[in-house]
């Protein structure tokens, strides 16, 4: 599968992984461009989510397109082509005004118009198709030396000026008229603000092309404002989340034969959607109040921890089968068919604990739900538990993807890579979830532990980490909670 | 101009009636003194001729119809606008942007519930001062040098308590109901103890409960730290009760005066030019007819 460079193929020791590629010095050059315009990206893009200005910044992209079209005529680095272009265009909407930015008619207008300036260009221009398939959609693995110290110093430059100018400019773009009462210098800012702007698509052009520029300005930014509320965290947030894409991005490019954009923009995309299915989820219905008695509640709880305990055992049982039969045959090839043939008992036993194992987080999903009916508390490990229910839910889904994926890549049919590519994330991206539904009922069954003053249920949800042991404690846990019955009247908000 | 030149606190309204002042017990320079005021907006003249007073810690109402120049008031005091005829003092001084004596509350209509930012950080920002840079500085402590906030936290928790609103401290703006939210402006106006307020339209969001509740906040307010307060309001019934003076804008013209001076028949009728009606219900509230298109302007 090693498409984008000869290297040693992929391997689990990833420090190994990365120091094979760094051995390049495209992939070097790659990586230190990418980190700094990650860094610019997130901390620019935090301000652009804060104005509005999004789409502002999305044009800004296109009139460098015809920029760096306009460079590519005359013989000269696209990127001072980029700088000029947008410099000179975020000069104007700064000057059109403060709400320049948030007109959308007229942006379009303008952004239209200079794809168009820039279709000119490269028509005129002889190497026609590659260029423009650079500028449009980046070309991070094609950054030279001089690109990336260049890259570096201007990443700086502009993280200079908004240390300097980030008061000022949040208080600008927060609160206007307030500001301007304040006698801070708008026009200065505002232009201040525009050319920062300009300057940091300009550079991440380079690695995101002007077309998929939104992904790596606005959205990590505007997942990043949706989990805190703090200036300095979402910042902070939005840059890591750039950069984890990047470095992903380039990680994942070096060993498959798609574009490294494809990536970068697609994690971030992923990320998106979890921040919002994860917002939406936490107002839906699901996580309503029942009319069910608590005792119902936590005789489903007991019920969960027997099916987790029984789940873990099935687990960890196939897992031991597996294992022993990894070690009898040691060089056989790894694939679905080898599975079916020599360790059917193990993919049995590790099925009917999977099912198990989700018995068993619908089960805590309802008894913690109907918790929550008498004690606010519970509401938030039945949302962690629904978010386990909707990774248990996306592993499955991605382990058919990626058993399609390896089943199909022998025959040469041709969705056989796109399982692949996305069978593995959603894995990924399902096992966090489920660990995060583990957390949530660890941190629920001590609640229930506290509520019930059972000192078992707290020393279950503790041991949860173990294997087996932590939930069948919690189960008798629950039993004795169950004869127990109710917390005084008292402790009911 | 000369801000210890002593005006009468008679106000002559250009429609010839004349009003006495608010409760006269406050002495010393006038908080604002515009003489003979004239403003244009786009080369319109938006009000002239108008001679008023504000004494330190009166609680001011700017009451007249939409586009009247309300907020062409404010930005003069708040030196954003220049009269084109005659002068105008505010606390001693002529007006000048960012005049750290004076806490503004614009006009806004909502916040973007995507506003995902602690209140306690907007009010910071109010802080008295344009500052650049990050806002603080790293002092040395124990455990290295520590990056602290010039004692811009304690001033936030301040104001926010005065307001009533310390629990909304950590709360995001895109979350708050309006009412919330013009606490947390207030505080933010508040921050950097100022001596005089300007609020545009606190009100205008608000159910008449809500409404009354703030007036009430903003009269503490007023009362506790001697703050001169100047409010644009529609409707004058929440706050009639606590007002020493209004001023009140319509048809180019300027009228200021004890509230019961001021909102009769008469007088308003002088300053719109055409007949109008005030009219008081059981409950003392105020009814104004006619004057405008012949719609009622003020509603209880």
């Amino acid at each position: 599968m090693s498409g984008a460079a000869a290297g040693p193929p992929f391997s689990w020791n990833l420090v190994s992984d990365l120091r094979a590629m760094l051995a390049f010095e495209f992939m070097r050059n790659a990586f230190a461009a990418g980190t700094m315009i990650a860094l610019v990206a997130g901390v620019i893009g935090y301000f652009v989510v804060l104005r509005r200005s999004s789409f502002a910044s999305h044009a800004l992209g296109h009139t460098g397109f015809s920029g760096a079209a306009a460079a590519v005529l005359v013989g000269v680095q696209p990127v001072y082509g980029l700088l000029v272009f947008t410099i000179a265009t975020a000069t104007g909407m700064a000057f059109l005004g403060n709400r320049a930015a948030s007109r959308d008619v007229e942006i379009g207008t303008v952004l239209a118009f200079a794809l168009a300036l820039g279709l000119l260009f490269l028509s005129l221009y002889q190497g026609y198709a590659t260029e423009a398939y650079s500028i449009l959609f980046g070309e991070v693995l094609g950054i030279s030396a001089a690109g990336v110290s260049f890259t570096i110093w201007t990443g700086l430059l502009v993280l200079a000026v908004v240390v300097i100018i980030y008061r000022p400019l949040l208080f600008a773009s927060l609160d206007e008229d307030v500001a301007e009462a304040k006698g801070y210098p708008m026009r200065f800012l505002n232009l201040a603000f525009m050319i920062l702007l300009a300057v940091t698509i300009s550079i991440a052009v380079q690695i995101i092309g002007v077309l998929l520029i939104f992904a790596l300005m606005v959205t990590p930014a505007a997942i990043a404002v949706r989990l805190t509320k703090r200036v300095l965290w979402a910042v902070v947030l939005a840059v890591l989340i750039a950069m984890a894409a990047t470095w992903a991005g380039l990680f994942i490019g070096w060993y498959e034969p798609y574009p490294v954009s494809f990536f970068i923009v697609g994690i971030v995309f992923m990320a998106y959607v979890c921040v919002r299915g994860m917002s939406a989820l936490q107002s839906s219905a699901f996580l309503q109040a029942v009319d069910a008695p608590e005792s119902e509640g936590v005789r489903a709880l007991g019920r969960a921890s027997l099916a987790a305990a029984l789940s873990q055992v099935l687990l960890v049982a196939g897992g031991v089968v597996l294992l022993v039969d990894l070690l009898a045959f040691p060089n056989a090839a790894w694939n679905p068919g080898r599975l079916a043939r020599h360790a059917l008992p193990a993919v049995l036993l590790l099925g009917a604990g999977a099912v198990a194992g989700a018995t068993s987080f619908v089960l805590y999903f309802s008894g913690f739900r109907r918790m929550a009916t008498s004690s606010r508390e519970f509401t938030n490990p039945a949302f962690l538990t629904l978010m386990g229910i909707l990774g248990i839910s996306l592993a499955a889904a991605g382990l058919v993807l990626f058993l399609a994926g390896v089943a199909l890549t022998s025959s040469s049919y041709p969705l056989a890579p796109v399982a692949e590519l996305f069978g593995v994330p959603f894995l990924f991206l399902g096992i966090i979830l489920s660990v995060v539904g583990l957390f949530g009922q660890a941190v629920g069954s001590w609640k229930v532990g506290l509520r019930y003053q059972e000192r078992s249920l707290r020393t279950g949800a503790v041991l949860m980490i173990v294997p087996m042991v932590g939930n069948a404690l919690s189960f008798l846990g629950y039993r004795r909670a169950l004869a127990r019955g109710p917390p005084p009247a008292s402790s009911t908000p | 101009m000369d801000a210890s030149s002593t005006h009468p606190l008679v106000t002559h309204a250009p429609g010839g009636f004349h009003a006495p002042g608010g409760t006269l017990d406050r002495f010393g320079p006038p908080a604002i003194q515009a003489e003979h005021l004239e403003v244009r907006y786009r080369n319109k003249v938006v009000w002239k001729d108008a001679t008023f007073d504000v004494r330190p810690g009166e609680f001011v109402a700017v009451i007249g119809p939409n586009g009247a120049g309300k907020t062409t008031l404010f930005r003069m005091l708040l030196g954003l606008h220049w009269p084109s005829v005659g002068t105008l003092s505010v606390l001693g001084a002529t007006p000048h942007r960012g005049n750290p004596r004076i806490g503004y509350v614009p006009q806004r209509h909502t916040i973007d519930s995507e506003t995902h930012l602690e209140c306690d950080k907007l009010v910071r920002l109010g802080y008295p001062g344009t500052r650049w840079g990050p806002g603080g500085r790293f002092r040395p402590t124990m455990w290295g040098p520590r990056f602290r906030l010039r004692g811009e936290r304690e001033a936030a928790e301040n104001a926010l308590e005065d307001v009533g609103a310390s629990e909304l401290a950590s709360k995001s703006l895109g979350s708050l109901s309006g009412g919330e939210l013009q606490r947390v402006f207030l505080a933010e106006a508040l921050v950097g103890n100022p001596d005089m307020l300007l609020l545009d339209e606190p009100l205008s969001n608000l159910d008449l409960r809500r409404s009354r509740e703030l007036v009430e906040t903003i009269h503490g307010l007023v009362q506790a730290r001697g703050v001169t307060t100047l409010l644009v309001a529609h409707d004058i019934n929440p706050m009639i009760k606590c007002l020493d003076k209004v001023i009140y804008i319509a048809n180019g013209r300027v009228a200021t005066g004890a509230p019961s001076d001021v909102l009769t028949s008469e007088s308003l009728t002088a300053l719109y030019g055409v007949h109008v009606e005030v009219l008081r219900d059981s409950r003392n509230n105020i009814v104004i007819v006619g004057g405008e298109d012949d719609r009622g302007e003020e509603g209880a």
